[in-house]
């Protein structure tokens, strides 16, 4: 029979998850993925990923330690954090989370630790502050094992897999939202989540005035896997759910189909991944023009943030309005207030001031695998390959 | 490096790695996103709720009554009825389709396991219910119901949502939205009662009743009679008319939310 049906009463279903939880996913995405790009040199040894390491030390540190408060911001009871470990249930994702998400966080902060405390021990007897500061961060001017650097970091790292498989876990088994429930949505949380690690490192190295020629390099081969990943897996999603017509990939079309905003989502994602792979590629097949490239490469960076960041929110904001049981879509104006716009903008400029208090506090660019004070002054000056001519854009 | 050092050295790797596999073997006995075991509540029993949509006016006698007697902020609801407009296009003929909405209780709950915290349970005799005072509102219950039955409470900063009138049950009272339905189309009962109007329902209707949303797997307790497949998922519906706007353009009707 054919009919026509409209709905005269139903009532609103607001978004249960603010924009906090885009700002965790971000932030913790970043962490993991920085860590990883540290690895090679800070905890394996790779003596030619140091800048690198360096620059994406600082990136995980930071981010590591804002994520969580963007967490905690996002419980509507955030005093009763502590229940999390009173009445733990195992039952549950979010619960595994919350055992990782401590150890992660502290074997973050350990191995960072570590890799900075040669550097702040040689800076001891620095006048002022910044010497009674390292002083105390430093902890005495004992060696830094190179060994124990290692087996925390290798812990950090197996910590951060149970990160990335509880985060993309967490979201994916949700039935009720079959634009989450995809096994293709962790692995994609992980690829863009490298794809904005590297764009991050990018526009580091240019904001710090390191100007690494190979960080660059290093970086625009790992935002062209990265990319070529993420393009995989969306593939792979959308093939493989065409012949389900209960999957997400049949929601996802509904959605597109009687929504403009959701066409543009797509069309915009789609070129901006376009646009970071293309250019990605065109800086590092045109090795002629390098240095002049390289001086504006911080720009695939912000377009690589821009993609990390929109992923997420469209993924956790914009799947909440597709409506479960009523006609339509629910309509979200960010709030001004903490729930929205000045959560957004807190965490973003808490995580800003944290890297600069580090900035100014420790000297991060001279991070390396422990040691002692005197390790670090030999080694100034090692990295001589900057970008040349490019100095006037920071 | 010095004998004490070295211990210690040690202890912290084996520390670490033993850490490292704690989330490990956790993952490997829990289950991950199974039903806990129930708890509290007469395991001699089963609640379910039949809704006959035969009887059902949309009158919204149940919203109201639930909103006053369980405290829901303005704007959300435990309960409430769904109201269509259906046109044939065929002959043009006109009617309205009414569909009560409210927590199914289901007997596989997806909001049960996800909650990190166990505040949101089941109870033995089927009840899903929130601990408020555990719930650290993190809202994932929230996404999990496919049925949009669960809500943050405004005042209490936690999960809420329909409780069958557990508390009114217990005093031998029928749930609110029962008590004031005008037409009697909400019968609950203990279905493991076979003498239970609900039971002998079930068994008279049968195959006729639906749920919601079978296909999520959730096995729903809420049992309809009279209902039309179309409306048993999403249905394809124009939108309700969500705002209503003043002479200054200003939207009307909600000038006391937050309060």
């Amino acid at each position: 029979m054919n009919s026509l049906a409209i709905e005269l009463l139903a009532p609103r279903y607001p978004i249960a998850w603010y924009p906090w939880a885009v700002q965790y996913f971000f932030l913790i995405a970043l962490s993991y993925a920085t860590l990883w790009l540290a690895a090679p040199a800070i905890i394996f040894g790779k003596k030619n990923g140091l800048p690198t390491a360096r620059l994406a030390l600082l990136a995980c540190l930071s981010a590591t330690l804002v994520a969580p408060i963007a967490l905690l911001a996002d419980l509507h009871q955030p005093l009763r954090f502590w229940h999390f470990y009173a009445y733990a249930n195992t039952h549950s994702w979010m619960s595994v989370g919350s055992i990782i998400l401590p150890l992660y966080l502290m074997s973050v902060v350990g191995l960072t630790w570590m890799a900075w405390r040669p550097a702040l021990q040689a800076n001891r007897s620095a006048p002022g502050f910044l010497g009674f500061v390292s002083r105390w961060i430093s902890l005495g001017t004992g060696p830094t094992p190179k060994i124990l650097l290692v087996v925390v970091g290798v812990a950090a790292l197996i910590f951060s897999t149970g990160i990335m498989l509880y985060t993309g876990a967490e979201v994916a088994i949700v039935k009720a939202r079959p634009l989450w429930n995809t096994y293709w949505l962790p692995p994609m949380f992980v690829a863009t989540g490298f794809i904005t690690a590297a764009g991050l490192i990018l526009l580091l190295n240019r904001v710090t005035q390191m100007n690494s020629l190979p960080v660059n390099s290093q970086m625009l081969k790992v935002m062209l896997v990265a990319t070529l990943a993420a393009a995989v897996i969306a593939a792979a999603w959308v093939l493989g759910g065409m012949s389900d017509p209960q999957g997400s990939v049949a929601a996802a079309i509904n959605s597109i189909r009687f929504s403009n905003s959701w066409r543009n989502t797509a069309l915009w994602g789609s070129i901006t991944a376009v646009v970071l792979f293309v250019g990605t590629l065109y800086v590092l097949v045109n090795k002629t023009k390098q240095p002049a490239l390289h001086s504006w490469v911080w720009l695939l960076g912000l377009v690589a943030i821009h993609l990390g960041w929109m992923f997420r929110w469209v993924v956790l904001m914009d799947v909440q309005h597709v409506a479960r049981n009523s006609a339509g879509f629910h309509h979200y104006g960010i709030p001004a207030g903490s729930s929205g716009l000045l959560g957004i903008l807190g965490t973003f400029g808490l995580w800003l001031a944290v890297m600069l208090l580090i900035d100014l506090f420790v000297p991060w660019r001279e991070a390396r695998q422990g040691g002692v004070a005197g390790d670090v002054q030999l080694a100034t000056n090692e990295d001589t390959s900057v970008v040349k001519g490019a100095t006037s854009h920071g | 490096m010095d004998f004490i050092r070295r211990s210690l050295l040690g202890q912290l790797a084996r520390l670490s790695a033993g850490a490292a596999l704690v989330p490990l073997s956790s993952l490997a006995v829990a289950g991950i996103n199974e039903q806990p075991v129930r708890r509290e509540g007469d395991p001699t029993k089963r609640y379910g709720m039949l809704i006959d949509l035969r009887q059902c006016i949309g009158c919204q006698a149940c919203t109201v009554s639930c909103h006053i007697e369980n405290a829901a902020p303005l704007g959300k609801f435990r309960t409430t009825v769904s109201q269509y407009e259906v046109e044939d296009l065929a002959s043009g003929a006109l009617a309205t389709f009414m569909l009560p909405r409210l927590c199914n209780h289901c007997e596989n709950p997806p909001c049960v396991p996800v909650c990190p915290v166990e505040a949101t349970f089941q109870r033995q005799d089927g009840i899903v219910v929130v601990d408020s005072d555990r719930c650290v509102g993190c809202a994932y219950c929230v996404n999990a119901c496919p049925y949009d039955a669960r809500f943050i409470n405004d005042k209490t900063q936690t999960a809420d949502k329909c409780t069958f009138c557990a508390h009114r049950l217990e005093a031998g009272l029928l749930p609110a939205c029962v008590e004031s339905c005008v037409g009697g189309a909400r019968i609950i009962g203990d279905m493991r009662d076979s003498t239970s109007q609900i039971s002998q329902m079930i068994a008279e209707y049968g195959e006729q009743l639906m749920v919601l949303q079978p296909e999520k797997n959730t096995l729903p307790q809420v049992f309809y009679l009279g209902m039309d497949e179309r409306f048993v998922t999403r249905p394809v519906a124009e939108a309700a008319l969500l705002e209503v706007l003043d002479n200054q353009g200003k939207e009307m009707g909600y000038e006391f939310s937050g309060h």
